[in-house]
């Protein structure tokens, strides 16, 4: 078993362009001082919804579309509760995740008339970019999804460093008081990203149910919302930092797969990532610093 | 924005329940006096006031406890996901109840209502000092594990047969969530990723040990063997289902409401979860304490798992642990109490009867059970924006009350 | 007065009144800045200082009457309608962002952009020029968590002067400062005020006022109760009028009687102490306290004392690269709280209170474990009650109920329960932080008496205190720390603002160079 191969890359990618994009939402939830932890759930709830919109329309990027604007209006939920009523965001995020587990799993029996697993060769899934004649090594294998993904995290990273709404945004998170008094509406910044980190958690769920597969079974995000938000926790308000602790998240269970196919028992796979991801919160605990950026939270 | 992973404190936790009334009006009476005033809105009238205007007072406090609203406003939101989707309210709803108390279905209920009960405690321990335990799945289904594990491979009399493996599955849960203790003190993790990321792991560790050193030779199903004899939970007289797991997770129940309002430790811990430096000042061990909670509700996450294992059908069935979803109804009805300890039984118990009559009403009205996780789901969130409500109105009250 | 009716004030409060609750916090104030004076506001804790400077800023909406500027009534509903008045704040504590530069701190909220794109260059540019004109220099590009507390106030003033603030306010802006730095403070506002900008500056130090103002409006319970020139002016004259009669020998209660010629109670020896990014914050401070002895400690804030405090009351364990020790009677003592040492701790409402558990929780915290309040199952709840009953009683502490939570209670009464916790206690030490603050002054009267009280029962007692006046009535001696050392000891008798200021800057007094740290525990043997 090589794991340099091409192959393997391509399957680390496809492992972490989701988790990429949910936390990219969590890091901007978190920069404007909102502890986002209803990533899973939104995740999920986009997988549903872009998966039933593609269905709907039999266009993959309809679906992509609709899965995204979908997962802005239950993200409401979070912006609504958290930043107007100021309730408590942990307590909602677990009420959000078991509300996404509910609804899809009720709503998928509703609409497709089985439980399990949803999945017919009328559901458009994305194209990769061979098909749309880029076959580049690596990439090729890949949706579309997965640059836009990459170019996200560099967006992001300049967005928050270089633009007045980024500096405001950063400001915000630290001291929400001072920032108010400035003139700044904290309110409408905090909205503002909490519905973003919908948008891309929408993305996040279509690129899970129609880029890695072309399929919608039930609690499919399988925790990747938590190892996002593990993934904020390590990598702070730096995007790329969080896009390395993605990154070794989706080669654990790149090769939690290969592992598999190498005879080791399926339990060992679905229980490597966490592994990994655990070990490197201890690691990165262990190296200090961590501390202050954890606590401040 | 503080707050933090802990969440602050005293909105889902800690609190003593003498405060203003829901609907706004300053509390009229100072002293409802005793210490904890126990689960209004649940249970029986507060003794001590006369009057068709007390009575009138009560009954509007009772109808707008957030307990009440958050369960009232998750069952118009989900009747109102019925509607959308094409589902009739006036079919489901009765079908719900009947799947649940009626048609011999209590027995099952009540059945349910153990391990619910117990995952309440695994998550309400550490909530009183502020950490969150959402690894009760992990820690359950490892507990049973090595309930399993011990009754098949070791040979005891009757009665150590049954309590052997329970304390053993206890003290697993304990180690378990204890692991997140030290994340959390040492290298501050808050609890509630840590114990969410070590139960996925623990799951499969389970799975994989039931389905292969464990397992049940020749069948091909993902179980163990029929536990001996000696490792079978007594049911209780007349019910098939209902074991002795019943009155011992009463019994320990009880003793954990006492340990809460009276007992020292009990205090240490409020005063942890209320103002975790507060303790730390006065001479607690925090640290200490958040690792005692943690276990602690391991212990009782454990302790379910065995429960179930040493129940019919006394064997170790893949996925029998999870998938019924204990942990989060227990979770929902935790939150569901704000704060009041003696509350959490009777949520606990509503909430067992939503989620076991989901199976009836599947099968009755054509409903998929999930529904009931919805109403879970809607119930969290609408708690934890009546309790943050509730919480600013008393702030501002005490300090308009304070001056200067 | 200088203000002629062709030059309207650059800003006035016209009859402002407001209440909180049933306290009147501003009572029909008026008053009214000239263009480029420094004018002090001055006024005891609770005066209504704060209040009126919040009103001024848009944190506050008046009951009734009105703010104007330069003789036109304004409406801010905000601090950012006051900005864009021309009104800037500087405030006690800081309300910079920790994580940004400078240069960002100072332009946030109206940045400088170039095609869209925040222009840092712009901006630091901008911070250089101002820096130079007024004499704030601060490197644009350093990040605010890393920078001392002087260079942060001067990022206030940037930011504030950034925004073209005419009308300056400053809230106690020498509390966290060395006398040195504060005399450069005032040349700064001198440099201000001389570009046509005015500034308000809030405190209660009267050798401030009188150095660096130009006029002085006085408060007293909400009202103004004198308007001076500082030329013709004296600090008894503005004394009256702050607390309504003349300060006499401010009833020092001194111990009547020397201490014990025993054994330290308390003792440290040789503390040295690192924070987390390794600088030394106690650099081998060492000092006893004998039974029947208050012994003050003085210092600018962040000196050393919370390290120190934190230290001896056993809330800090030690770190890496810590050393010395702490003994109690003799004994050294491990980490952890003991219950030898009673703790009064200055943050009421993050360390000595749990806000939302009741008064009778409150007052037992410390003493849970003790036989006295046990009962068949754990805690006594009749114990408890009769507990907190007594305390109430005998302190004197005014609450509806003792099943009230305690955050229902005025600060001065939250602060005679936790000093009726740890006082009732009997412990042989008592380490007292802050007591008076955000207290009213009749409270402040009867907790210094139970502090004195303590004392002349015999137990040792170690009072930190930022008001000089607290220290030179109460202390028996004070011990004055300026970057993590002990750098001089005084006896209250001789404890005068000079030399207390003077020890304060680091400048280690001739007279006092022989009694710092080695001749006390010389004398102890």
């Amino acid at each position: 078993m090589n794991i340099f191969e091409a192959t393997f890359f391509a399957a680390v990618l496809t492992a972490t362009a989701p988790v990429v994009l949910a936390a990219l939402g969590g890091l901007l939830s978190s920069v404007s001082g909102v502890f986002n932890m209803a990533l899973e759930g939104q995740l999920l709830w986009g997988a549903f919804t872009a998966v039933v919109f593609s269905y709907l329309t039999g266009s993959a990027w309809l679906g992509v579309l609709g899965g995204v604007l979908a997962t802005v209006l239950y993200s409401a939920i979070l912006s609504v509760s958290a930043v107007t009523f100021r309730a408590d965001p942990v307590v909602v995020a677990v009420g959000m995740n078991l509300l996404a587990l509910g609804l899809t799993a009720f709503l998928m029996r509703q609409v497709f008339g089985v439980g399990g697993t949803y999945t017919s060769p009328d559901l458009r899934g994305l194209p990769t970019l061979a098909d749309l004649g880029l076959d580049v090594p690596v990439l090729g294998s890949q949706s579309p999804l997965v640059p836009v993904t990459l170019a996200l995290v560099v967006a992001v990273a300049l967005w928050l460093k270089r633009t007045r709404a980024g500096l405001r945004l950063r400001g915000i998170g630290q001291h929400a008081d001072a920032a108010e008094s400035l003139g700044l509406r904290v309110g409408v910044y905090r909205h503002g990203v909490v519905l973003a980190a919908g948008a891309l958690c929408g993305l996040a769920g279509a690129q899970l149910a129609l880029g890695n597969v072309t399929l919608f079974s039930e609690g499919m995000s399988a925790g990747r919302g938590w190892v996002a938000v593990v993934a904020v926790m390590l990598g702070g308000s730096r995007p790329y930092r969080v896009l390395l602790a993605c990154l070794l998240f989706g080669a654990a269970e790149a090769f939690g797969f290969r592992l598999q196919g190498a005879g080791l028992p399926q339990q060992a796979a679905d229980a490597a990532p966490y592994v990994i991801t655990l070990l490197a919160l201890v690691v990165a605990g262990a190296a200090g610093r961590r501390r202050q950026t954890v606590e401040a939270r | 924005m503080s707050g933090g992973p802990t969440v602050d404190g005293h909105d889902a936790n800690g609190q003593h329940a003498n405060g203003q009334h829901a609907d706004g009006r300053d509390a009229n009476e100072h002293h409802t006096d005793g210490r904890e005033v126990d689960g209004r809105g649940v249970d029986g009238p507060v003794p001590g006031r006369r009057g068709a205007g007390a009575v009138v007072a009560l009954a509007g406090r009772i109808v707008l406890a957030p307990a009440v609203l958050a369960v009232a406003g998750a069952l118009v939101l989900t009747t109102l996901v019925m509607l959308a989707v094409g589902v009739d309210p006036a079919l489901a709803y009765p079908a719900l109840v009947r799947g649940a108390l009626y048609d011999g279905n209590l027995e099952y209920t009540i059945a349910a209502f153990v391990p619910t009960l117990g995952m309440a405690l695994a998550f309400a321990i550490p909530l009183r000092a502020g950490e969150f335990n959402l690894g009760g799945d992990g820690q359950m289904a490892l507990g049973g594990v090595v309930a399993a594990a011990l009754a098949l491979n070791v040979t005891l009399p009757a009665g150590l047969g049954v309590l052997l493996p329970l304390v053993a599955a206890a003290l697993t849960g304990a180690l378990v969530a204890g692991i997140s203790a030290p994340l959390r003190t040492r290298l501050g993790v808050p609890a509630i990723v840590t114990t969410l990321l070590v139960s996925t792991p623990a799951v499969a560790l389970a799975s994989y040990l039931v389905r292969f050193p464990l397992a049940e030779q020749g069948t091909g199903n993902a179980q163990t063997p029929t536990l001996p004899d000696a490792a079978h939970l007594p049911a209780l007289a007349g019910s098939e289902y209902v074991t002795l797991g019943l009155p011992l997770i009463a019994l320990l129940t009880a003793a954990w409401l006492l340990a809460d309002a009276r007992g020292v430790l009990g205090y240490e811990i409020r005063a942890t979860g209320s103002n975790r430096e507060f303790a730390r000042y006065g001479g607690v061990a925090v640290n200490r304490l958040a690792a005692v909670t943690l276990a602690g509700g391991g212990a009782f996450a454990g302790l379910v798992g065995a429960l179930i294992v040493l129940g019919p059908p006394y064997r170790f069935v893949d996925g029998a642990l999870t998938a019924p979803g204990y942990t989060f109804t227990a979770i929902a009805a935790v939150l569901l109490a704000t704060g009041r300890p003696v509350a959490v039984p009777f949520t606990v118990a509503l909430l067992t009867i939503l989620s076991a009559g989901g199976p009836g009403m599947e099968r009755d009205a054509g409903v998929p059970s999930q529904l009931t996780q919805i109403v879970q789901g809607l119930i969290i969130v609408i708690v934890a924006v009546f309790a943050t409500v509730r919480h600013v109105r008393r702030r501002r009250n005490a300090r308009t009350e304070a001056g200067a | 007065m200088a203000v002629s009716p062709a030059e309207p004030p650059a800003a006035e409060l016209v009859g402002v009144s407001k209440r909180f609750g049933p306290v009147v916090a501003n009572d029909g104030i008026d008053l009214a800045i000239a263009k480029g004076e420094i004018h002090a506001v001055v006024g005891e804790n609770g005066a209504g200082k704060s209040t009126l400077m919040s009103i001024l800023y848009g944190l506050h909406r008046p009951d009734a009457g009105h703010v104007a500027r330069n003789g036109a009534r304004i409406r801010l509903r905000s601090p950012a309608d006051a900005i864009s008045h021309g009104l800037g704040m500087v405030h006690q504590h800081f309300r910079l962002f920790p994580e940004l530069t400078v240069a960002e701190n100072v332009v946030i909220g109206a940045e400088p952009t170039r095609g869209g794109v925040l222009d840092l260059a712009a901006a630091r540019r901008e911070v250089e020029r101002l820096g130079d004109l007024y004499g704030l220099r601060a490197d644009p590009d350093a990040r605010i968590d890393g920078l001392p507390v002087g260079i942060r106030q001067r990022v206030e003033i940037l930011k504030a002067l950034y925004r073209r603030a005419e009308v300056l306010i400053l809230d106690e802006p020498t509390a966290v400062l060395t006398p040195g730095e504060a005399t450069r403070l005032f040349d700064v506002l001198r440099t201000v005020t001389a570009t046509g900008a005015s500034v308000v500056l809030v405190t209660h130090k009267l050798t401030e006022v009188l150095a660096a103002g130009d006029r002085v409006t006085v408060l007293r319970r909400g009202r103004v109760t004198g308007r001076f020139d500082t030329a013709t002016t004296t600090a008894d004259e503005l004394v009256m009028a702050m607390i309504g009669r003349s300060l006499g020998p401010a009833t020092p209660r001194r111990a009547t009687r020397p201490p014990a010629d025993g054994p330290y109670a308390l003792e440290v020896r040789d503390l040295r102490v690192r924070d987390r990014d390794g600088v030394p914050r106690l650099d081998g401070v060492s000092f006893g306290v004998r039974p029947g002895e208050i012994v003050g400690i003085a210092g600018v804030a962040g000196s050393g004392q919370r390290e120190l405090l934190d230290t001896v009351t056993g809330l800090r364990g030690p770190g890496r690269g810590d050393s010395g020790e702490v003994l109690l009677s003799g004994a050294p003592v491990r980490r952890g709280r003991h219950p030898a040492v009673a703790y009064v701790p200055e943050d009421r409402r993050g360390r000595a209170t749990s806000p939302g558990m009741s008064l009778a929780e409150n007052l037992i915290m410390g003493d849970q474990r003790t036989p006295a309040l046990r009962g068949r199952l754990g805690l006594s709840a009749s114990a408890v009650r009769e507990r907190a009953r007594t305390l109430t009683e005998r302190f004197s502490i005014r609450a509806a109920s003792v099943s009230d939570p305690i955050s229902s209670l005025s600060g001065g009464n939250a602060q005679k329960a936790v000093l009726a916790r740890e006082l009732s206690r009997g412990t042989p030490v008592i380490v007292v932080e802050e007591p008076t603050q955000g207290v009213d002054v009749g409270a402040q009267e009867q907790i210094h008496a139970l502090i004195a009280d303590a004392r002349d029962q015999g137990q040792a007692v170690l009072l930190q205190s930022s008001e000089l006046t607290e220290l030179r009535a109460l202390a028996d001696r004070v011990l004055v720390m300026f970057e993590g050392r002990v750098v001089a000891e005084i006896t209250g008798e001789e404890a005068g603002d000079e030399r207390l200021g003077a020890a304060m800057t680091g400048a280690t007094t001739g007279g006092a160079s022989g009694t710092t740290t080695g001749g006390t525990s010389g004398a102890a043997s």
